[in-house]
């Protein structure tokens, strides 16, 4: 770990506050519980290996997945999750919310359709829903081998199945670390795990149930292919601004940027997105605001969001990443030189 | 002089009895319990504007009440922000060299498409995990401070805290707290509404090239 400029102090005084809170719930993790008696041998795959696995799985399979995610300070989200493969070659999904009012996602081949209560429903183009697993994770692993390594750990038992949990950890170890468990005879994703760097959990995916079938699902059968709102074209905008972030942790790059208004406030910031293709960062730079300077580092719920103030420019940094990792984007904002 | 007043209040009274009454009306049938004819209501509500007002309230606060109000109220948003922002100034002042200038031209409010990507600006609990003093001499090597663990569901080391609860604040730090916590949920909110543009723009890769033509380009 590079050196890191501590100029960050706590306020000891909230933490006494916080741990007040002691939710009761899932009872700490009962990790590897390793099955020696079980002695089907699978043959030794690597952690890439698996993760390319489960990626042709997702996208072959007929399946469909109950599971739900967790965040700290948040309330458990389930949804449903299925995937059908037709026999023309038309690949159909759907993503649903289960709890409150309700949000529906349904893709029919590279169209995603979204419907959800005092919205239109709209459409946009993906190869799959965004859902909770990063879509990257399910779609390229391989591509995320610039930022991450990928670690094999063994065998253990999630769902009620026995399952590969492979480590994904960031190269530089300037990201959260993420355990996978991964349906070691179907390549199902089963469970996933976010760790902070001291292996406390800051989001969970779990899977409660998977069934998977020769036939896709009948609800597929049901969807009126011509009844799908038409795909909704979102232009590109690009921004030049006159400053740079001059530190990337390693395998993120900058992949927006823009300048546009915060909905409630209406404040025009200068934004700029950047991914690892696990996690995405919002970097924000406007003017110091009425309330004055503000130099805090606050998290909501597995977000960090910190504001630092420079001279009359505060620069925001959100995304779930560590406070230190969005302090070293937030210090190297530079003027932009040619 | 004094009878005139007394009419003018009479019949005051008597049109706020008569909204009244239509407000109750209203109320009832909103609930599907309004009692009698619909039809002379319905007319009353395509008339008056007021009504109309308070028949789309009742709606939201019925919707509220049963915990059905999604998580983006993108209703009015859309609206407020669609003002262009053209003519704002670059944030950060840009240097005297004429490439240097922001491509200002160019900003589309993101909105002005369509109002589907809003995302709410839902109250944010937030944790404080520190603060940052750059102002004053940095001491060595102190580490970050985290809570400690707790056991149980994912934690992050901390429950939301309330800024309000964790030290006493005077009516002036009130106010600060207060819009400085406004601007935590703008800037939260936004990120996530950034996060389902992103979908929307990323993975469309005809768009994208589409409009990667007409758009300014990165030098």
């Amino acid at each position: 770990m590079p050196h890191f400029p501590s100029r960050i102090r706590a306020a000891a005084t909230l933490m006494l506050a916080a741990v007040l809170f002691s939710p009761v719930g899932f009872s700490q993790e009962p990790e590897e519980q390793i099955e020696p008696t079980d002695s089907v041998t699978t043959e030794k795959l690597s952690g890439a290996q698996w993760l390319l696995k489960m990626s042709q799985a997702i996208g072959q399979h007929n399946y469909q997945i109950s599971l739900v995610e967790q965040r700290p300070g948040a309330d458990t989200v389930p949804y449903l999750w299925r995937h059908g493969v037709f026999e023309n070659g038309v690949s159909m999904e759907q993503l649903s919310m289960l709890n409150g009012p309700g949000k529906e996602f349904i893709r029919v081949n590279r169209q995603v359709s979204v419907f959800e209560p005092n919205v239109a429903p709209f459409s946009l183009t993906g190869r799959i829903i965004d859902g909770p697993f990063p879509t990257d994770l399910l779609l390229n692993p391989l591509d995320l081998q610039s930022a991450y390594t990928f670690i094999a750990i063994g065998r253990g038992r999630v769902s009620g199945r026995a399952a590969q949990q492979i480590r994904i950890v960031s190269r530089d170890n300037s990201r959260y670390a993420y355990q996978l468990w991964v349906d070691e005879e179907k390549g199902m994703p089963l469970k996933m795990n976010m760790l902070d760097q001291t292996g406390q959990l800051m989001k969970q995916i779990q899977v409660t149930q998977l069934t998977t079938s020769g036939e896709p699902h009948e609800f597929f059968s049901r969807i009126n292919h011509e009844a799908l709102p038409a795909i909704t074209a979102v232009p590109l905008s690009y921004h030049q601004h006159n400053w740079q972030i001059s530190y990337l942790p390693v395998g993120m790059s900058e992949v927006k940027r823009n300048t546009h208004r915060l909905s409630v406030t209406d404040q025009v910031v200068e934004y700029a997105m950047l991914s690892d293709g696990m996690v995405e960062v919002s970097v924000y730079v406007m003017p110091i605001s009425a309330s004055g300077p503000q130099n805090n580092v606050y998290r909501h719920e597995s977000k960090t969001l910190l504001n630092r103030t420079e001279g009359n420019i505060q620069i925001s940094v959100i995304g779930e990443i560590p406070p230190q990792t969005a302090n070293k984007i937030a210090t190297s904002l530079v003027s932009r030189v040619e | 002089m004094i009878g005139s007043v007394t009419v003018n209040i009479q019949t005051r009274v008597k049109q706020e009895s008569f909204m009244t009454q239509h407000q109750e009306n209203l109320s009832a049938f909103v609930d599907g319990e309004h009692q009698g004819d619909d039809s002379a209501l319905v007319d009353a509500l395509k008339q008056d504007v007021e009504l109309q007002d308070k028949w789309r309230r009742y709606h939201t606060i019925r919707d509220g009440l049963r915990g059905e109000l999604p998580a983006d109220m993108s209703v009015d948003i859309a609206n407020s922000i669609a003002a262009a922002i053209a003519d704002e100034p670059a944030i950060v002042a840009p240097k005297r060299r004429l490439r240097d200038l922001p491509v200002v031209g160019s900003v589309i409010p993101l909105v002005k498409q369509s109002g589907q990507f809003l995302v709410a600006a839902s109250v944010a609990a937030v944790a404080i995990l520190g603060v940052q003093n750059y102002n004053t001499t940095p001491e060595v090597n102190e580490p970050l401070m985290t809570a400690p663990p707790i056991a149980g569901r994912p934690q992050g080391g901390l429950a939301p805290v309330s800024l309000e609860q964790t030290r006493p604040v005077d009516r002036t730090d009130m106010a600060t707290l207060l819009e400085q916590r406004r601007q935590i949920n703008a800037l939260i909110a936004d990120h996530e509404r950034q996060l389902q543009l992103k979908q929307a723009q990323m993975q469309d890769s005809t768009v994208q090239e589409q409009s990667a033509e007409q758009e300014q380009q990165p030098e």
